[in-house]
């Protein structure tokens, strides 16, 4: 099936009544939770997967995607009209959405914001669609060289790209692979670090780490922002739409936005927030007012918009054609398809056609569902913003404790996400980034069966990692992006030093 | 010194986490049934990973400690850090609960006590949110999903 018949058999398939209600709730809940501040994409799909316990995988899989780029879509609201971003990627949006608000612009911002975003999902999930397949294509020949050399791609590009610093980066994926090697070894039947725990030979329960890690952890920023106060609401004043000039200037950083964001998903590690500070950085460059970037410029806002929801498609890319997740979300979103006994990679073009093709279809939906959300609604929804940060926390810390239980039935489990949660907020304070953690702990699997299969196939031979072309190609960018994220990680000390001596000798 | 003595700290803790990890991981039974590597050679690697990264880590911060500025400084507020250890000793608390006091009666408690702390002076609406909000998620769980929660001292 190509591209084109795909997408025509995955609209038929997405339009199907329950199809289009579940992806409406998705979608409504990605927004909403997109309101929330500090519960990102990947907490909010974590927390509703025991939602979808006995519906049909597509059915869930089209709520669970609905929900991330619900999420993406609305990030712009919080940071727009609170000054905090409603997930890491809407951190640009701050920049001038919040001057914007401030200026009495708060409502076309909205608007901009909303429309950029239905334009780069639009986008983005055609290309998701024409260069998934090839891809796929390309990765029906991997042998377990192979994969192992993508996914160790995979976790080193994570490892460079996310967060601060290298050191941290690493650290935070190795503490996933060593969660991943908790519990019974598959081939030779030996219980690993399960530290005489039953409820640890089964392997750590992913959904139990990113409620933790992210939602449970995330709770403790509010707490904060409760205690501090520091949480002020600007409210949507104005009419919904934009100018004329605005949208002039908006239009060509949407599509500039919308292009960077999509390779940034498309490459492994890079994430939304990198997609959107370089569709910024860009916009900035050759924008002629770079003097307003920062103190209301619409291009400030249009462009990491589009950039962040191009990047959700992009991310789609690698789960759906290689079985390797592109962000955080889709990290859940893969464990989600194992949880429901389907492996993503290539092979889902072929064994899982109308799921695949009706995923890629309800996101063409979704976006035109958000769009309809996001405009008319958006000071409806905005009400959320309203409530007392005091009563969501308390409903969030509810949520995340019955979804949990509810996946085990097991009280193991309560306490195994709160030790998480506490992980999480020791890494949040440390500036040690989360979804590193996640893909070790989601890849780990595959990576050390991978590994192993190669050396025995090879007697033992490391070599075979090198005779591959393929798996010594995926080597080699492995080390390179390390080495050039350790090389630009330096400069921002350098500048910092620079700077310190200017200042002293000034 | 300061600014980067925390990333000293992780990369200690790293260390001695690793150490332990491959200890545990020398300790594992040698089995290598049709698989030339067996079970420990991978968390080997693994513990090895961690090492150079704790090492990675205290090279950075050296580095850091070079460059640090005397702003750089972060401010501990150890009121809220103690509100947040006893957010997590009542969760701990909650979560002993759920199975033999049950989901109603303990995420009644639990909903009602927090809220009280965070949403001061309005206890009227306390009640109903924590009322409210446990028999949505009973019913959702229950009823609507077919996931039954622990019912402990309530004969339902």
């Amino acid at each position: 099936m190509d591209s084109l018949q795909g997408i025509l058999h995955g609209l038929s398939v997405a339009m199907q009544p329950s199809h289009l209600l579940y992806t409406l709730i998705g979608t409504f809940i990605g927004t909403m939770i997109s309101h929330l501040p500090g519960i990102g994409p990947s907490a909010g799909i974590a927390l509703l997967i025991p939602v979808t316990f006995g519906m049909d995988p597509a059915t869930a899989l089209m709520m669970l995607a609905g929900i991330y780029y619900g999420c993406m879509y609305g990030g712009a609201v919080t940071a727009i009209l609170l000054n905090t971003p409603g997930d890491a990627a809407a951190v640009m949006t701050v920049l001038d959405g919040y001057p914007l608000a401030r200026k009495g612009r708060a409502a076309s911002t909205l608007a901009i914001a909303a429309v950029s975003s239905f334009i780069a999902g639009t986008m983005g999930v055609t290309a998701l669609a024409f260069v998934a397949v090839p891809l796929a294509a390309i990765a029906l020949h991997f042998g377990p060289t192979e994969y192992f050399g993508l996914i160790f791609f995979a976790l080193s590009t994570v490892s460079a790209l996310t967060g601060d610093s290298l050191a941290k980066g690493l650290l935070a994926t190795f503490l996933g692979l060593l969660l991943a090697t908790i519990g019974i070894d598959l081939q030779s039947g030996v219980p690993r670090f399960t530290m005489g725990f039953v409820e640890l030979q089964d392997r750590v329960n992913f959904l139990v780490v990113v409620v933790g890690l992210f939602a449970i952890a995330e709770v403790s920023r509010m707490v904060e922002g409760t205690l501090e106060g520091t949480l002020h609401t600007v409210k949507v004043q104005g009419k919904l739409w934009f100018t004329r000039e605005e949208w002039r200037r908006a239009r060509p950083a949407i599509f500039r936005g919308s292009a960077v964001g999509f390779f940034c998903g498309a490459a492994p590690g890079l994430g939304g927030t990198i997609a959107a500070m370089l569709s910024y950085i860009l916009e900035k460059k050759v924008s002629k007012h770079p003097e307003q970037f920062g103190h209301g410029a619409i291009e400030g806002v249009a462009a990491p918009e589009a950039a962040t929801n191009a990047d959700t498609c992009g991310a789609f890319v690698h789960l759906l054609a290689l079985g390797v997740p592109g962000s955080g979300a889709t990290a859940v979103i893969m464990g989600a398809f194992i949880m429901y006994g389907i492996q993503p990679g290539p092979m889902l073009f072929n064994t899982h056609p109308d799921l695949v093709w009706g995923l890629i279809a309800s996101m063409y939906i979704g976006n035109a569902m958000l769009l309809v959300l996001n405009l008319p609604l958006v000071g409806v929804l905005a009400r959320i913003l309203y409530v007392p940060p005091g009563i969501l926390l308390c409903i969030i810390l509810g949520i995340a404790s019955a979804g949990v239980y509810s996946f085990n039935y097991d009280s193991f489990d309560l306490f195994m996400a709160l030790g998480f949660g506490v992980l999480g907020y020791a890494f949040r304070k440390l500036d040690i980034p989360k979804a590193p953690l996640l893909f070790g702990l989601i890849l780990g699997h595959t990576l050390e069966q991978s590994f192993r299969q190669a050396m025995t196939i090879s007697n033992g031979d490391v070599t075979v990692f090198l005779r591959s072309p393929i798996a010594a190609g995926l080597l080699l960018c492995a080390a390179v992006s390390i080495i050039m994220s350790a090389w630009a990680k330096r400069k921002p000390r350098e500048a910092l030093g620079l700077a310190k001596e200017q200042s002293a000798e000034g | 010194m300061k600014a980067a003595m925390p990333d000293v700290v992780l990369a200690i803790c790293v260390i001695a986490g690793a150490l332990v990890y491959l200890y545990a991981d020398a300790s594992l039974p040698l089995m290598r049934i049709g698989d030339p590597l067996g079970p420990k050679a991978f968390p080997a690697l693994v513990g090895c990973g961690l090492l150079i990264s704790a090492l990675l880590l205290l090279y950075e911060a050296w580095q850091k400690h070079r460059t640090a500025t005397p702003t750089s400084h972060r401010r501990i507020d150890l009121r809220q850090i103690g509100i947040l250890c006893a957010m997590v000793v009542w969760t701990a608390i909650y979560y002993s609960a759920f199975e033999p006091v049950g989901y109603i009666i303990s995420t009644l408690v639990f909903l009602f006590g927090l809220l009280s702390f965070f949403h001061r002076g309005h206890l009227r609406t306390n009640l109903a949110v924590a009322v409210g909000f446990t028999a949505c998620v009973d019913l959702l769980f229950s009823q609507g999903l077919g996931v039954p929660l622990p019912t402990g001292l309530l004969p339902i």
